[in-house]
């Protein structure tokens, strides 16, 4: 092939997705604004999710960008290392574009998109490695994919090696060693040493905002803030200082008036909903029914919520930080994983929800497999449970509001 | 005389019932088109005439399908899927448990309760393997009217392995095996079969009783007993099974 021509059409496509993804996040961001229950305090997280972008959040923050992909790396570690976490992840469909040709056709649409994303903002934030946890396949050979996209970054990558087992002994013992070894390495790329006042200070930090998060959650059930916003606040969390994101979430539940949900309540679970595919929390809308809670990645489970402590010495903070990151993770990649069920059903309590909507990103394995389970465990529990199968694509929308719309008349049907 | 109207706004046909209390007096369809609701409208004023009732004998419409919401103002909006539970379940007096319906884009399967409500129901994803979409491809490329698949499903002499039921996929080996001299009969006999194995992989272990076919290709009888063979279990057909969506729409009015 010439290659000449080659490069002209990679230059082609490549401007035709930066146009994309412009579009994409303004239509989004504007459907937000011109809701009925926006209100200026919002502006605040969508100014952060109109600009992604690690370089972004490191302006934001003051702080080096350190990108993680998942959740088992504690974030109170990295933050008392002077970094900012920043969770690698992209709802972009039109960035998705740039990333289809060496990859199988089943790849998980959100790290499609985050390789979209790698690509088109080639120079955002290069220089520190990567903190990447062995979850499921698709992390496993991220690297791999992403050295075949011929990217000139070249990154590092530090490995968690996460035991998929969380209840047996040496399991723990093994991650609490790869948490040592994270400390060593964070250590070693700040070039100073994180002390046990920093580490204090970040769990107190990482604290506050467990605590507001909890007020959201509590906000959201009673009706007084809509899913969609709540996953927007929450997608926004690593794009700014965490003091800040604090800060300004508490000043809009300040402002949040009361609420009433009229529609069906649901509970969310499954793979993480990433804006700008903000596709099903729109439908869920739209075919009357409100998600008063929920399990995902990148919503209700973004952090692990609040540390307790009760040895202050720097090995009870690792040791602490690191089984709740993992002893507290309920992502389908662990063997014994019975705790997810009765977390739902311990929701419920609160959130009083009567059905269970289950949403899959095609080429998702570990919670295409778990769905399986946990409708047989849900539904002898008295849960209507419906199972979404689906990717950034737009054209199963009808297909879906369908679905959703006899899923909602089965919950008033007892 | 107050009448009742049902409209199912489907992906390729719109169907109109018109019904005094719940008795059907008339039903007719349309090929879907741009302007649904002039269409279903159309259809209506069609009913009035040829049952002889004046233009302000409607009391009420109710909508459904995927077109449902392109209607601007009708006296109720009902989910397909709850419409289906609903016609299907009044029309079979009350015996229905267990649905398939075929419809133009998408194929479901519906448990009811006892009182006639979904309990619940799968559905295919967005592809049109299976669906009444794919019975058209076929006619198509096989030259052959859909009216014609059941009785030509008969007269197959062998069992032929029909490898996908993907629509694009399943063209290119329809074309083959035409080029390859294999009789329409027994083609036709395996896109039944095929359809059949993915009613059952979506029904899955959960029918109860009898398995009620409707939506336009439950005319097919090929497809009737190919489904019967596959589930090994009674599958019924109602006299006019692409009507009962749109009947069980107008029920919403009640």
């Amino acid at each position: 092939m010439n290659p000449d021509f080659e490069q002209e059409r990679r230059q082609r496509l490549f401007q035709k997705a930066v146009r994309k993804n412009r579009d994409e996040t303004a239509r989004v961001l504007e459907t937000l604004r011109n809701r009925e229950d926006y209100r200026p305090e919002l502006d605040y997280f969508l100014n952060l999710a109109a600009d992604t972008s690690a370089t972004a959040a490191e302006k934001r923050s003051g702080r080096p960008a350190l990108r993680l992909l998942c959740l088992q790396a504690p974030l109170e570690l990295i933050h008392a290392a002077g970094f900012q976490p920043f969770k690698v992840f992209s709802g972009s469909l039109s960035t998705s574009t740039l990333a289809t040709q060496d990859f199988p056709a089943l790849i998980c649409p959100l790290l499609r998109a985050v390789l979209g994303e790698m690509i088109l903002n080639e120079n955002d934030a290069p220089g520190l490695p990567w903190v990447l946890p062995t979850t499921c396949d698709w992390v496993v050979k991220f690297p791999e994919m992403l050295a075949l996209t011929g990217h000139p970054s070249k990154p590092e990558f530090h490995w968690l090696e996460l035991p998929h087992l969380k209840n047996r002994r040496d399991s723990r013992e093994r991650w609490l060693g790869e948490i040592w070894r994270l400390k060593e390495f964070l250590e070693q790329i700040s070039k100073r040493p994180i002390k046990r006042g920093a580490l204090l200070e970040s769990i107190e930090i990482y604290g506050h905002a467990a605590e507001i998060l909890q007020r959201l959650k509590i906000a959201r059930e009673n009706g007084r803030l809509s899913s969609v916003w709540f996953m927007l606040i929450l997608n926004a969390f690593f794009l700014d200082a965490v003091e800040k994101w604090t800060t300004r979430a508490e000043i809009l539940l300040s402002a949040l008036t009361a609420g009433r949900i009229t529609g069906g309540r649901v509970f969310l679970a499954g793979s993480p909903i990433v804006f700008p595919n903000f596709k099903l929390p729109f439908l869920f809308e739209e075919a009357g029914l409100s998600i008063v809670a929920d399990d995902l990645c990148s919503s209700e489970r973004l952090f692990p919520g609040k540390t307790f402590i009760t040895d202050t010495s720097v090995f009870g903070l690792i040791s602490t930080l690191a089984g709740r990151y993992h002893q507290g993770c309920l992502c389908p990649v662990f063997a014994d994983n019975d705790r997810r069920i009765n977390n739902i059903l311990g929701r419920r309590t609160n959130a009083s929800f009567h059905g269970i909507i289950f949403h899959v990103l095609k080429g998702c394995h570990p919670y295409d497999l778990e769905s399986f389970s946990l409708e047989n465990g849900l539904k002898a529990h008295g849960l209507k449970f419906i199972r979404l199968e689906t990717d950034y694509a737009p054209e199963d929308g009808q297909n879906l509001l369908t679905r959703l719309e006899a899923y909602h008349a089965t919950l008033t049907d007892k | 005389m107050t009448l009742k109207a049902g409209l199912d706004l489907g992906s390729t046909a719109i169907k109109a019932v018109l019904a005094d209390d719940e008795q059907i007096l008339w039903r007719g369809k349309s090929p879907t088109r741009p302007g649904q609701e002039a269409v279903g409208q159309s259809l209506i004023d069609s009913a009035l005439v040829e049952i002889g009732a004046p233009e302000n004998a409607i009391g009420g419409i109710a909508v459904t399908g995927y077109g449902k919401k392109l209607f601007s103002r009708p006296d109720g909006r009902v989910d397909e899927i709850s419409a289906n539970a609903a016609g299907l379940f009044r029309l079979s007096g009350g015996r229905a448990r267990t649905i398939v319906n075929i419809g133009g884009q998408d194929l479901k399967v519906l448990f009811l309760n006892d009182q006639g409500r979904v309990a619940d129901f799968r559905m295919n994803d967005k592809c049109a393997a299976g669906t009444g979409r794919f019975f058209e491809l076929a006619a198509r490329i096989l030259d052959t009217p859909l009216e014609e698949f059941g009785v030509l499903s008969r007269l197959a002499e062998k069992d032929l392995g029909l490898n996908s039921t993907c629509v694009v996929f399943a063209e290119s080996e329809i074309v083959s095996l035409l080029a390859a001299g294999t009789p329409k009969e027994e083609i036709i006999k395996a896109l039944h079969t095929s359809i059949a194995r993915r009613v059952a992989a979506l029904l899955g272990r959960n029918s109860r009783g009898p398995v009620w076919l409707d939506g336009g290709p439950a005319r097919n009888t090929g497809l009737l007993e190919a489904i019967e063979d596959e589930l090994l279990t009674e599958v019924l057909v109602l006299e006019h099974p692409q009507y009962t969506v749109a009947y069980g729409a107008l029920l919403a009015l009640d």
